[in-house]
Formats: structure tokens, sequence, C-alpha cells
């Protein structure tokens, strides 16, 4: 049981650092889509 | 911040791995050929240059080269927060809490790291409201109050930044040193003008466009690595070999060593290097004022997960029972990528490290443009008076003549970290004055300057042990400290529920302390002198300010504090510029 615990303990952030990668990857590449079909520069 | 990863700098940190003889170890470490760290390293900065090429103008707007127009988006603001955050510093000092307090220790350096960003987002929405228009931090205290209070924070940042930018090129050189034949010299140059190079022309708008491709090699880096060296190493079975390895301090995920030497101390710094440290407040300033929530919610989740998940290397290096090489904490993480990892992905370790120093080492130029071009070169001409164009020159001024600096820093010339233990302590007693300054018409210059000196005059001998703490002395700091406590807590508890219930909640955790804290902390001087710093400069301030007759009006601050350079067309509407950047990358 507790190497299971570990196991997840160790392993459940890379999880959730690919569903933050995620978020923040989609909000940039609506910005930078928004941005062209407006005609200007994203920044 | 006085006792989180900076502090582990100032105690050794990477610096020493280069005097200390870190390269000599390198028979321990796998290296990667020449070719490919060159190939490696141009690919990484001759991309970042690529993306800041592309938003480039040939006149760029001063206020843009600051702030990039004060309208930046979720996902571009989410990505740079995340980005600068996260340092190799904090990657290589996560490891070693792992690796020093067992289970618990990533997460008390990851996680405090992390809420620091959330705890934060309150205060950054009143700063917004009150001065819309602000470059930094430092320009509103100006404003605020005079002089003395800006100088405080400017002068610090400069400080700061110069410290974290050395240290930053001081990590790039090691790792080369330590991955490939290169020196640690070449390393050091080659980061240093990879950097500067993609920052100069577009100043912060690079900086911050820039941080998401380095997030996007940050985050998907340990989203591969963790789990490949966790499998490369035994997978679960590392765990139940190694579990006599583990004193049974390391073993309980509840530590109170863990707690009181590694996490304490950093929740006591927590709102301290959020608050005085431009980087975060040009971020601030940044964001579109309704993103805001947003953008510092995902990048404390993206920070806490990054840095505990590389901390794990730390937690399984010592279930593995290995040794650091040449006993330095600090070879743990390349260590680790170098035993466990395929070459191929030793590379993306590379870069992973290279992408968190790079983001923080940019927007540490940022920072230092933006400090030299509002808050000198601004103040002194005045805001009406100020020419973009000299303004501009100045802030790529600044970037070389700091870049140049940090890489004398570097070369061990003089050592610069010396001087973190006391931005931390001055950023530390600034929190409650600049805090209280946003909120409550009746702090004055004179209250915020005398609290936050008096603070420091106090912090030092505590810090240091300059006075014999075994008797009514050590007592007496553990009252303050524990007024300390509730401070902190209190000001923490304001930002989300307002005064109310942070007078409840500094008063409950102060009295619940008390007990446990009265006749020990001083013991713990790391801790001890920032929880001391927060009190007396809040009681001071305090003090001073309920009694003055001064009632600021803060729509002062938005009137005084506007563009420098209203040239709208180059914050947003830089049509023409990118055509032809775009025409000429194609």
């Amino acid at each position: 049981m507790e190497t299971l615990l570990l196991t997840v303990y160790v392993l459940i952030w890379p999880v959730i650092v690919a569903g933050t990668l995620y978020v923040i990857s989609r909000g940039f590449f609506k910005e930078w889509a928004e941005s062209r079909r407006e005609g200007r520069s994203i920044i | 911040m006085l006792g989180a990863h900076l502090a582990w700098l100032a105690s050794g940190g990477l610096a020493m791995n280069e005097r200390n003889g870190m390269t000599h170890e390198n028979a321990d470490f796998y290296q990667l050929s020449g070719w490919t760290v060159i190939l490696l390293l141009v690919l990484f900065y001759g991309g970042t240059l690529l993306m800041s090429a592309f938003i480039g103008k040939k006149k760029e707007n001063a206020d843009g080269y600051m702030t990039a127009g004060n309208k930046l988006g979720f996902g571009i603001s989410a990505a740079s927060m995340t980005a600068t955050w996260i340092w190799a510093s904090s990657m290589y000092a996560s490891a070693t809490s792992g690796y020093t307090y067992g289970i618990s220790g990533p997460i008390h350096y990851g996680l405090w790291g992390a809420l620091m960003i959330l705890f934060i987002y309150p205060f950054g929405r009143r700063i917004r409201a009150v001065a819309p228009k602000a470059h930094t931090l430092a320009e509103v205290m100006y404003v605020r109050h005079g002089r003395s209070s800006q100088l405080m924070l400017a002068g610090s940042n400069v400080v700061g930044s110069l410290i974290s930018l050395t240290s930053n090129f001081i990590a790039g050189g090691a790792l080369v040193a330590l991955l490939s034949p290169f020196s640690f010299g070449q390393g050091v140059i080659a980061v240093a003008a990879g950097v500067l190079l993609y920052t100069l022309w577009s100043g912060f708008r690079a900086s911050v466009l820039t941080d998401f491709a380095q997030v996007l090699a940050m985050l998907g880096a340990v989203v591969v690595i963790i789990p490949a060296v966790f499998f490369a190493a035994g997978g679960p079975g590392m765990f139940e070999a190694g579990a006599q390895n583990l004193t049974p301090e390391q073993s309980n995920f509840f530590s109170s060593e863990a707690f009181l030497n590694q996490g304490a101390p950093y929740i006591a710094a927590v709102l301290a290097y959020a608050i005085g440290n431009q980087t975060i407040a040009q971020r601030l300033f940044a964001v579109r004022e309704d993103l805001i929530k947003k953008t510092f919610v995902t990048a404390t989740v993206g920070y806490g997960a990054t840095v505990i998940g590389v901390g794990m290397l730390g937690v399984m290096a010592l279930y593995l029972g290995l040794a650091p090489a040449g006993g330095d904490l600090n070879n743990l993480i390349p260590q680790m990528a170098s035993t466990y990892l395929h070459p191929i992905l030793l590379g993306v370790f590379l870069i992973m490290i290279i992408g968190a120093l790079s983001s923080t080492a940019d927007s540490d130029l940022s920072a230092l443009s933006s400090i030299m071009m509002a808050d000198v070169y601004g103040q002194t001409v005045g805001k009406d008076k100020a020419n973009a164009k000299t303004m501009l020159l100045v802030g790529r001024v600044t970037m070389i003549v700091a870049t140049a600096a940090a890489l004398y820093f570097a070369s061990g010339q003089m050592s610069i970290l010396d001087l973190l233990v006391f931005v931390g302590a001055l950023w530390g007693a600034l929190v409650f004055p600049v805090i209280a300054s946003f909120y409550w018409e009746k702090v004055t210059n004179k209250a915020f300057t005398v609290s936050v000196v008096v603070a420091l005059a106090t912090f030092l001998p505590v810090r240091f042990g300059w006075l014999p703490m075994d008797g009514a002395i050590g007592i007496v700091f553990d009252v303050i400290s524990v007024v300390g406590i509730g401070v902190v807590l209190g000001l923490m508890a304001f930002g989300f529920f307002g005064l109310k219930w942070a007078k409840i909640i500094a008063a409950a955790g102060a009295i619940i302390a008390a007990p446990f804290a009265i006749g020990n902390l001083h013991d713990y001087a790391v801790l001890s002198g920032s929880l001391v710093a927060y009190a007396v400069s809040t009681v001071v301030c305090y003090l001073m300010s309920a009694r003055s007759t001064m009632n600021f009006d803060f729509d002062t601050i938005k009137q005084r504090i506007g563009d420098f350079d209203p040239d709208e067309a180059a914050t947003s509407t830089a049509d023409s510029d990118v055509a032809g950047h775009t025409a000429a990358l194609k």
C-alpha cells in the first residue's frame, strides 16, 4: 500500500504539469489565432 | 526572498560549485558531445531570437518595452509568470530539500513558493486598480510617498536582480561544464550572450513572449523526465529496496524537522519576495486587469507541480542511496539525469535547465531596464519631459551593463551573493508598509522609511546571532517573532477576506503559536530574523501612521503615473512592422 502511495505521490506531479501545460498552451494559441484574425501583433 | 531559494544560494548554492571544483567531478557524469551541446544551444537561443524578431519593431515603444502595453492575454501572461518564477535554483533546491528532509521535502519547498504567487493576486488587483498605468512598484511609491521609499524598492531590486542574473549565469556555466566538454566560463558566456541577444531589442515584450517557448521546454521536459528517471531507477521497487536509507523523520510526511527548517522560513518569506520583486510587479502591470486572478492561479499550479516534481528526483536519490558527487547536493539533479536518462533525454534535461535559467535571466534584465527607465530617467526628467528614444536607449544600455556586471560577478571577482540576505530582509521589512500604502491613506513617508530602517536594524542581530539568545533576550525576540507570525497570517488573510478576518486570524495564529514558539523560535535564526523584520516594520509603521493627519487621495496615483511614450502604434497595432519582419523571416 505504502509503495503504491509513494508511486502515485512521485508520478502525480508530471500529470499536473501536463494539465497546466495544456491550459497555458490552449490560451496562447487561442490568443495567437485571435490576433491573426484581427491583424494585430499578439503582444 | 530571505528564507527561500535565494537564501539557499547565499549559503552556498551553485556559485560554490565552480569555486569548489565541481568541474573536477565530471568523471561521474555522462557527457554530451560538444557538437550536440552547440546544436541544442543554437536551437534554443536561435528559436527564442527568432520569436523576439517576429514581434520586434523598428521603433519600439518605451512603455511597451517595460509593460507590453498593460494588456497581455492569459496564455502569455500565465506562461510568463510560471517561467519567471521557476529558475534553475528552484529546481536544484527542491531536489536538495527532498534528499535532505525526505518525502515531505519538495512539498516544503515548492508548495510555499507556489502559494506565494496565489497570496499576492488580491493585492495585485488592488495595485492595478490604484495604478493601472504603472511600470514599477517603486514608481508608485514615489508618487505615494516620495524619494526615500522609491529608492528602497528600486535599490533592493537592482541588487536583487543582479544577484539573480549572476546566479542564473553561474547555473548555466556549471551545467554546461558538467554535461559537456566545454568549460564553466564558456557556458556562462554562451548563456549570457543568448539571453541578452533576444531580450535587448524588444525588452519585456521579448521576455514574456519567449517565456511561452521556455515554459513549453521546461514543463514538457518535466512531464517526460520524472517518469523516465522513476522507471529507469527501478520503479516502485525502489521504495521497498531503499526504505532503510531513510531516517524516521525523512519517512514521515508530516516531519516537524522539515517544516521548521524548510517550510516555515518559506511561509514567512512568502509575501516578501512576491511584493518586493520587480519581475513579478512587472507582470502584474502587464496582464489585462480582468485576467489577473486566472493568470496567478494557473502560475501557482504550474510552478508548484513543476518544482515539487523535480524535487522528487531528490527523494528518489535518497531511496536509491545515491551519494551526491563530491558531496555537493547541487550535483544531485544532473547526477540523476546523467545516470538514468538516455542521451537524448539528457539533452532534453539540459534544455529544461537552460530554459528555466534563461526565462528568469531575461526577466531580470527587463526588470533592471524598467527601473532605470522609469525610476531613474523618468522620475529625474519628469513624465512629460521624458524622451521616449532616450528612455529606450537607457533601457538597452542598462541590459548591456547588467549583463557585463553579472559576467564579472559570475567569474568570481566579487561575491555579490553575500548581499542576498540583506535584500531578502529589506523586502521582508517592506511588505507591510508597501501593502498598507495601497489601502490606508494615513501611511506617511516618514512612517514607511523609519519602519523599514528600524526593522532592518532589528533583523541583523537576530539573523547573524550577534546577541546572546539563551536568556531574556531570546524570549523577547521570540515574543516579537510571535507578533511576526500574526502579521504574516493577517496579511495573507487580509488579501482574501478583508480587515476583520485578517485581525481575527492574526490574533488566533499568534495565540496558538505562542506556547510552542516562545523559548524555542530563536534557535531558528533564518525564520526568527524574517518574523522579527515583519513584526517590527508593521508595529512601527502602524504606530507612526495611526497618529498622522495624512489623508492621501489614491486618485493622485492614477493622475500622475501614465505612459511615457504615448505613441500607441507600437503597443497594439504594429502591423506594418510585424508584416515587415514576417516577410524578412520568410
